[in-house]
């Protein structure tokens, strides 16, 4: 089991190896300049000297509150009429059409009016943000709360739980596996949405940095400001996982 | 119900806590990420100008703000736009006025690695010609360029390329880019490669990036126009006649410009010192009537406008100082 778990570890390191070998040597066999592709030493030695003058962890902590607040809110609404459309077919009916639009429309076309409506500061990013978090979420909820058996159903009705009862001992339970399915999904959307409002117009965040880089050939820190980013969705996608192992124990044992 | 309660409670705590603030402080937008073209901001916030007048401004830098209409509606007091703008924005109803010129030159050309010998617009005929899009003051710059050439869009192939000129330039993906003029030749020129640069200015005066404000500040509260014109400007003469002071202080308004490379650097300093020309600040924010008919002319051809307007309206020198 070890020896398994280590070769798997092995076999990531030289993937990760094998990554950079080529990037150095497209940059080194195509004699690109640093403003086209900088070498992943560049990148590694501004990503030294960002971490060192504080500037990425104050953007990284910008943007990390923009998607935990974004998430969060999403998150919460979207759970919350979900439960509603799965208790009422007239709710589902009306709402389904509007709810499906929704998710036609890109986000990159209305996130400058998000701005200008809401203003530059954090909000309008947390609402974009929470926007794209919210279908997903929504959609794992009603399929969830649907799935529940019906002789469960049966047996919880025959007794008399409330409906409190029955949300808290029967339908949650029962629909946590795909719930978090949709967290797993939110939890990297929802770096995207913050970034989409932060690249349209913000102050801080990673967004805005890779704009500044961008904006004076720093292409070096443009790619600091993405491996973030990347990593930042890594993060919250285990962090989902490890909730999963915890929350469903019940379900593996 | 208790659990609803609290999700209620949950998601408006999260809102409430994020909503924006409201305050009196002067936002000025500008359309742009921070660079060291707005160094004359930075002195006037730094070397307290606008404070001497009483006025506490504050940059915003939201690409896309739709600083004509917000200033137009009177959400904002203030903003920098590119002179086409103020028509677009009035042709729509909005009252805003155009009160001080920034830039006296317009800053949009047409670069080119010298090897290609473009160096009139004649000469972009049947080439392939970069842009960032069909749209702003780079299309209007470009089909001012075109018609001093008696060209059309047809006798070339032009590209929507996003703000990638420099790099398309470098790797031969376009014969020519629509560019702003003091920024990506300085980069092209610092890589080591010849440039052969068109200039609007120099076939057509158009009205360039200046403070614009509304009709309904000028008539409630003239003295706060005439104080943010006069701090402005005397930031745009103190940063010409002081480059190297006014990059200094742009270091600590300009997320990462301290942090540069020693090249890099040096590629911003000849941004800031190509800024200085088109700005001419000698001129003291004055705006050219026959700009304004140049920028009104090109407007009505390229069917953005549909009548012309009165342009006596739509400018004012009358906030200057004397």
């Amino acid at each position: 089991m070890r020896s398994k778990q280590k070769r798997k570890y092995f076999s990531i390191l030289i993937a990760l190896l094998a990554f950079l070998l080529v990037w150095a040597g497209l940059v080194r066999l195509l004699e690109l300049p640093a403003f086209i592709l900088p070498s992943p030493l560049q990148v590694g030695g501004r990503f030294i000297r960002a971490l060192a003058d504080g500037t990425l962890a104050r953007h990284t902590a910008a943007t990390l509150l923009e998607v935990i607040s974004g998430l969060a809110s999403g998150v919460l609404f979207a759970t919350f009429l979900g439960y509603l459309l799965s208790k009422s077919a007239l709710l589902e009916n009306v709402l389904q059409p509007f709810l499906v639009a929704s998710q036609a429309i890109p986000t990159v076309a209305i996130a400058p009016l998000m701005v200008i409506w809401f203003g530059p500061g954090i909000f309008s990013k947390v609402l974009i943000c929470a926007m794209i978090v919210f279908f997903p979420v929504l959609v794992n909820t009603v399929v969830g709360l649907r799935a529940v058996p019906d002789h469960l159903r049966d047996l919880i009705c025959s007794l008399r739980a409330s409906r409190w009862q029955t949300l808290k001992l029967l339908e949650f339970p029962a629909a946590l596996p795909v719930l978090l399915g949709g967290l797993r999904i939110g939890a990297t959307l929802s770096v995207i949405g913050a970034v989409v409002g932060e690249l349209v117009g913000a102050d801080r965040g990673l967004g805005f940095l890779i704009n500044v880089g961008r904006g004076q050939y720093d292409t070096a820190l443009v790619f600091v400001g993405v491996f973030t980013l990347v990593i930042l969705a890594l993060l919250l996608y285990s962090a989902v996982i490890l909730l999963e192992k915890r929350l469903l124990r019940w379900q593996t044992d | 119900m208790k659990f609803r309660i609290v999700i209620i409670i949950a998601i408006f705590g999260i809102l409430a806590g994020c909503a924006p603030k409201e305050s009196d402080i002067i936002r000025l937008p500008v359309g742009f990420i921070p660079n060291v073209q707005f160094a004359p901001l930075y002195v006037a916030i730094e070397k307290g100008f606008y404070e001497d007048e009483g006025l506490l401004v504050e940059m915003d830098y939201n690409m896309e703000t739709d600083s004509v209409a917000l200033v137009g509606a009177g959400e904002l007091q203030f903003a920098v736009v590119s002179g086409e703008q103020v028509l677009l924005g009035r042709a729509q109803g909005l009252p805003v006025v155009y009160v001080m010129a920034w830039y006296q030159q317009f800053p949009v050309g047409v670069a080119s690695l010298a090897d290609q010998n473009i160096t009139t617009p004649q000469d972009l005929r049947g080439k392939r010609v970069g842009i960032p899009g069909l749209y702003g003051a780079s299309y209007i710059g470009f089909k001012a360029l075109l018609n001093a050439g008696g060209l059309e869009e047809k006798d070339l192939t032009l590209d929507s390329i996003g703000f990638t000129q420099t790099e398309a330039l470098a790797d031969g993906l376009e014969d020519a880019a629509v560019v702003y003029i003091s920024n990506e030749p300085n980069k092209l020129r610092a890589e080591g490669f010849d440039v052969n640069v068109i200039a609007v200015s120099d076939y057509l005066s158009l009205v360039a990036n200046g403070l614009i404000t509304s009709e309904e500040m000028i008539a409630k509260r003239p003295e706060t126009v005439r104080a943010m014109v006069r701090a402005t400007l005397k930031g745009i003469q103190y940063a010409a006649q002081h480059p190297d002071e006014a990059f200094a202080i742009s270091e600590k308004y300009v997320e990462n410009l301290a942090n540069l490379s020693d090249e890099d650097k040096d590629v911003q300093r000849q941004v800031l010192a190509d800024s200085i020309q088109l700005w001419q600040a000698e001129l003291d924010g004055l705006s050219d009537p026959a700009a304004w008919e140049n920028m009104q002319e090109l407007l009505l051809q390229m069917e953005l406008l549909t009548e012309p307007l009165d342009l006596t309206a739509a400018f004012t020198n009358g906030f200057l100082p004397e």
